[in-house]
């Protein structure tokens, strides 16, 4: 399984990785700065599962979720932001993304994304 | 990416959390969508040097200010300061307030007890959801008084912050976009030395623990 996160910050890059590698099993984690190189690679490796952040420089990550979505609608997106606002988590869950995780990651966060991706694996 | 600029990266991160935590319970206050920046967070020394921290200040941080700050110890000890113009506090008093554009007095710079008052409270918001978005994050305590709110010139607030005994600043600049008006302005945190040595401890385990 693919999965690509894109996150202006390393630490969360990492954190976020290391947490969901202890819940799921053979992921290829690839990395993305920011919207824009997280769109490049995104159309390079077609991941199976984008992590996206909110506020990044270049290309924003509510601007990446639309690029992504006109280039698949079916792609599937889990957002992790430290935008804890309501009206934001509102209007980015109507792109029909599949989650949406607030910061900082944690252990019990992972899990429920990890069994989340599993379910939807398996088509449950 | 080096040792030093991951240990950046990990400051300005923590720091990012916590001030969406301080931007979703304004949200809440003015009842709008607040969109934030980038967030941008620097570590400077405050020796001897008044343009030391002139060079830092964000440009739009001129003329009169408004200052809130709490003080804070037990494992770190220190000072934050949320500084914002004093002519953009009036706008985001007036907002507070949920008044139409209309009625906002945008030349009237005479704050009554009831805007010091807003201020002291959402200062109280921005400041606990930053500092303690902090140390819940890297699981340490802190207690802290309740805040003060003074209004400064930019160079008495240069001199007074240079006069307190912290050499170190840790300067995060924040931007808050509400409705059509933009408030630009910077938080700083005073330490002492014996605190950023404790603070930059912590941010190195927590960087060991990235690679297990």
């Amino acid at each position: 399984m693919k999965i690509l996160i894109v996150d202006d910050s390393y630490f969360s890059q990492k954190t976020t990785a290391n947490f969901i590698k202890k819940f799921l099993d053979s992921v290829d984690f690839e990395f993305a700065k920011d919207g824009k190189e997280g769109f490049e690679k995104y159309k390079q490796i077609k991941p199976d599962y984008t992590f996206v952040d909110l506020l990044m420089p270049n290309i924003n990550g509510q601007e990446l979720i639309k690029l992504i979505k006109t280039d698949d609608n079916d792609a599937k997106i889990i957002v992790i932001s430290a935008d804890v606002q309501k009206n934001i988590r509102e209007e980015i869950e109507a792109y029909g993304v599949l989650s949406f995780i607030n910061k900082p990651m944690n252990e019990e966060k992972a899990r429920l994304i990890s069994e989340l991706i599993r379910n939807d694996v398996n088509g449950q | 990416m080096d040792n030093k600029q991951i240990r950046y990266d990990i400051l300005k991160e923590l720091f990012n959390v916590s001030v969406g935590q301080a931007a979703s319970m304004l949200s809440e206050v003015v009842k709008k969508t607040i969109l934030l920046d980038v967030p941008k967070i620097e570590i400077i020394k405050s020796d001897k040097e008044l343009c030391e921290l002139q060079t830092h200040l964000p440009a739009v941080l001129d003329g009169t200010l408004m200052i809130s700050s709490i003080t804070f110890q037990e494992q770190l000890t220190g000072e934050a300061n949320l500084i914002f113009p004093a002519e953009k506090m009036k706008t985001f008093i007036n907002l507070c307030l949920n008044e139409s554009e209309q009625e906002m007095q945008y030349s009237d710079m005479h704050f009554t007890d009831m805007d010091f008052d807003i201020i002291r409270e959402i200062g109280n918001i921005i400041l606990n959801a930053i500092v303690g978005g902090l140390s819940n994050q890297i699981g340490i305590q802190l207690q802290y008084t309740l805040p003060e709110v003074q209004v400064f010139d930019r160079i008495d607030f240069e001199e007074d912050i240079q006069n307190k005994e912290y050499p170190y600043f840790l300067m995060l600049y924040i931007t808050f976009d509400i409705g059509d008006t933009e408030i630009e302005g910077a938080v700083i945190v005073n330490l002492t030395l014996t605190s950023l040595k404790e603070l930059m401890l912590i941010v190195t385990k927590i960087e060991d623990e990235l690679y297990g």
